[in-house]
């Protein structure tokens, strides 16, 4: 099936040369000035090769509309979003498809304040598209492209700031990253020689081909821990292509996990910087949970979506959380996923506790998730769902992303899925045999749904 | 009315009405499609709208896997020149030319450098039109690369066509007035060249044109008022692409766009005779210097593309139009204001003449021009409708290459509808001033009682 444009709260997804085209990229850029208003927009993108054209395409639909194009290059997507209060702009653009393979490419919009925009505000935007009459400017109006230069500096600033700079490099750690031949690939190298590492880098060729699955799941990173291993490094590092996520391998090569990223680097900011509330999705490892209790610190879960959990976190006045995939997000750095605060974060931690990684891995707690799907047409999904909710009735259950019901020591969520007529079924446990037990009876559940349908 | 219009090589059109991103973009993908994915030259002007055409434009060549090889500002003869040197499927120039800020253009270049001819873009309007463009995936997708050092090649190329040495001796200064078009940044390579001294007016990249940019009389008055203060021997007035030039003798006098062909084309003509081409309602100072030495001279439509056709077809040696616009096969497909400048200095330095002895030897027509406004479908009727009943043209020979031409011993008269406005244009020529108006006037009220 040819993959469709996908216009969501996360921006404007497609394939390339399919769905994907300059004219609905300039369109969108066109709508996007026309929503934030005459001004600076800040510009960014990833290594993929089709970013030159989209990157053309996004210029010219800004100017047509009177916008600045503030165009930052190849850059991480954190380092964008930073980017955008500090250059005063009304808005910036992010061309990376994040952790999807290199055929697709993508819109992603962020807000004057330097987050993405909000599902409410995201429509308007889209209402505007679909009006079709974004207006055009006479040629007096139209503005020139500019150039930020060291775009990287001001990230690298916040998090050197942010850390102890002066002990980590006194550590002068040995340091292996993976860069998914992405924006990593760009600004990986320096950013950790900044924090006095000494750097040995697989995928480091800034093509955007990418030579790792983009997405850093702990079964793809072998070419990471082998060079763990034969470099005998402190701790291996490795990034998607836009640098929000990082997975995390320790001395012996082995990957920690993605949740277990999240937990440590959470751990890191209560311990060091700042007591105080910790919030992650729906979909997050219970670890991340057991380490804000026991630092007697309020913990809640937000929506999927990575906006979500920022506006929660905003609201709630947390000091960090993330998504369980690997995105750390520290709101005193900036309230964004971000690698590069996450490996500092990190090494932090290692510098302070004197502890290697395998030992820090071993004061989280163990959890294993279980996740499986089944095929259900999309107008029962409602029936569904509410069948499963009055199973579980009396239970602690959490309604804001499909049914999310809290056990003692673990927990199960039944949602459907944002992208395929598929219900998405996740169950974590304290150990295998548990969760595998728990999405049984889930799936009896579920099954005894569809049946009834 | 909104104002836009295609042409087999580009389309033309108002910033913030009609030239949309999206639509430029549809246009240079269907380019790209045509040029299948070929290496592509890129350039530009200065108007304030042209790096927002320079980015659609862009986007289109890179997602139909084109080599972009950008130029960034660069005036259209010398981007034109470059095509066959660096063996490119064609180019791209972004200019308003001699149109008047607020609008702007694409104009499509073929493999040899001259405008796109109709039998290919006739192709690119289909595939425009059907939007059938060629889609590259992932990693197949154009690459862009800053175009290497293209101004050496063409100075070079332009100082061996010329006798520099006679130039150089004569010590000349020239004002010249690039109305802070795509020439500016080059002028003062060109005259370190030549070994003029130059004086330059509106040489401000700013965006925005120092004023009308159409080479003509009326918008040369500052190359005029200046000329006699730095005691020039000549001054010049280019059109914002450089494609155009207008002269301003060293009195001061603005002689009319219409002196720049046939002036250049005596000496051209001494230089090298051949066959020389122009379109259908240039002044016939052009056929009496023509005849003069002894040429042949083959009339087509309106514009540079057909003129450039026909030069090939002929095997002409000049060709060029009467708004101050000429090229040498031998040089370049490109009407070319440097060139142009080049070869009236080299009359001069050679002939040891003054700017304005130069004009006075021309024969002496007067020009009269006037416009009639009206709906395009009421202008393309009331012409048609002349063309049928010729009595009115009173024995004079008719022609309707482009528009419709009559011919009398002593002069002629031509009627068109615009291609830009909704109008008709009158053009009549006379030895004597009175004719002239009298027949521009009579053909004015019989085409207003038809429209």
């Amino acid at each position: 099936m040819k993959e469709l444009l996908k216009v969501g709260v996360s921006g404007v997804r497609g394939v390339v040369g399919e769905s994907l085209t300059p004219q609905i990229t300039a369109s969108f850029a066109r709508a996007f000035a026309v929503f934030v208003g005459q001004g600076r927009v800040v510009v960014g993108r990833d290594t993929r090769p089709s970013g030159r054209a989209i990157e053309a395409a996004v210029i010219a639909g800004l100017q047509s509309a009177g916008c600045t194009p503030m165009l930052a290059g190849v850059v991480p997507t954190p380092t964008l979003c930073m980017l955008v209060p500090a250059l005063g702009a009304r808005g910036g653009i992010a061309i990376t498809a994040s952790h999807n393979p290199a055929q697709w490419n993508a819109l992603k919009f962020i807000g004057a304040e330097g987050q993405f925009l909000t599902p409410h505000r995201a429509a308007e935007l889209y209402d505007i598209y679909h009006q079709g009459d974004a207006a055009l400017m006479p040629e007096d109006g139209l503005p020139e492209s500019e150039t930020v230069q060291e775009p990287m500096a001001l990230h690298t600033k916040r998090i050197t700031d942010y850390v102890d700079t002066q002990a980590i490099r006194k550590k002068a750690f040995r340091v292996a990253v993976d860069c998914c031949n992405g924006v990593g690939a760009v600004h990986t190298r320096a950013f950790l020689e900044r924090l006095g590492c000494n750097v040995v880098a697989c995928f480091e060729a800034p093509t955007g081909a990418f030579e790792r699955e983009p997405e850093p799941l702990p079964e793809r990173l072998g070419a990471l821990s082998s060079l763990v291993r034969s470099h005998a490094c402190d701790v291996g590092f490795a990034q998607d292509p836009d640098g929000d996520r990082l997975a995390v391998v320790d001395e012996r090569g082995q990957p920690i996990g993605e949740d277990a990223t999240v937990a440590l680097a959470i751990q890191q900011v209560l311990d060091a910087h700042a007591k105080g509330p910790v919030g992650v999705n729906l979909s997050t490892s219970r670890c991340v949970q057991v380490v804000a209790e026991q630092r007697g610190v309020a913990f809640f879960r937000t929506r999927i979506g990575e906006i979500n959990v920022v506006e929660t976190m905003l609201s709630a006045g947390a000091v960090a959380g993330g998504e369980g995939t690997g995105g750390v997000i520290i709101p005193a750095i900036h309230p964004c996923r971000d690698s590069y605060a996450a490996m500092a974060v990190i090494l932090e931690l290692m510098t302070m506790t004197e502890s290697t990684v395998s030992t820090l891995r071993a004061g989280i707690p163990n959890f294993f998730l279980v996740k499986d799907k089944l095929v259900v047409s999309p107008q029962n999904v409602a029936s569904i769902l509410r069948f499963v909710r009055r199973e579980y009735e009396g239970k602690r259950i959490n309604l804001m992303d499909g049914v999310y019901v809290e056990l003692e020591d673990s927990w199960i969520h039944v949602r459907p899925s944002n992208t395929e007529p598929v219900l998405r079924i996740s169950a974590e446990a304290p150990s295998k045999e548990q969760a595998a037990r728990l999405m049984q009876q889930v799936r009896a559940v579920v099954e005894t749904a569809i049946a009834k349908r | 009315m909104k104002s836009v219009r295609f042409a087999n090589f580009g389309v033309r059109g108002r910033i913030g009405d009609t030239i949309s991103p999206e639509m430029l973009i549809d246009f240079s993908c269907a380019f790209g499609t045509f040029a299948d994915g070929g290496r592509v030259l890129l350039g530009r002007d200065t108007r304030s709208s042209s790096p927002m055409l320079h980015a659609s434009v862009l986007a289109g060549l890179l997602s139909t896997g084109c080599e972009v090889l950008d130029f960034g500002v660069c005036p259209a003869p010398i981007l034109q020149f470059s095509v066959e040197r660096l063996k490119a499927a064609g180019a791209v120039s972004i200019s308003g030319g001699h149109t008047r800020m607020g609008y702007n253009a694409l104009t499509l270049i073929g493999p040899n450098g001259a405008y796109l001819e109709p039998v290919g873009g006739e192709v690119v309007l289909d595939i425009y039109h059907a939007r059938d463009f060629r889609r590259c995936a992932w990693d197949r997708q154009g690459v862009r690369q800053t175009a290497g050092d293209f101004l050496d090649p063409y100075l070079s190329a332009l100082a061996a066509l010329l006798d520099v040495d006679a130039i150089r001796r004569a010590g000349f200064t020239v004002v010249i007035d690039p109305v802070n078009g795509s020439a500016c940044r080059y002028l003062n390579p060109f005259a370190e060249r030549l070994g003029i001294k130059l004086v330059p007016i509106n040489g401000d990249e700013s965006g925005y044109l120092a004023h009308d940019p159409e080479p003509r009389p009326r918008n040369a008055k500052q190359v005029s008022a200046l000329i006699g203060y730095v005691k020039g021997d000549i001054g010049f007035v280019l059109s914002s692409d450089a494609g155009r030039v207008a002269l301003v003798c060293e009195n001061g006098e603005t002689a009319s766009e219409e002196f720049v062909f046939p002036v250049i084309a005596r000496h051209a003509l001494s230089r090298r005779p051949g066959v020389l081409v122009t379109n259908c309602c240039t002044s016939r100072m052009v056929d009496d210097v023509a005849a003069r030495m002894g040429t042949r001279v083959v009339k087509t439509p309106v514009g540079q593309a057909f003129i450039m056709a026909a030069l090939a077809d002929e095997d002409g040696v000049i060709g060029g139009e009467g708004n101050g616009s000429v090229g040498l096969p031998a040089f370049s497909r490109a009407f070319d204001g440097f060139l142009a400048i080049g070869l009236i200095l080299e009359a001069l330095a050679k002939s040891g003449r003054r700017a304005s002895e130069l004009v006075a030897e021309l024969p002496r027509y007067h020009i009269v021009k006037r416009q009639i406004y009206g709906e395009p479908h009421r202008c393309y009727r009331a012409l048609e409708t002349m063309q049928v009943d010729t009595q009115w043209a009173d024995g004079g020979h008719v022609d309707l290459t482009d528009g419709l031409r009559v011919d009398w011993d002593d002069g002629w008269l031509h009627l068109r509808a615009s291609q830009t406005e909704p109008m008709i244009r009158i053009i009549s020529e006379s030895k004597s001033r009175q004719s002239a108006a009298d027949r521009a006037l009579a053909a004015a009220r019989r085409l207003e009682s038809l429209v």
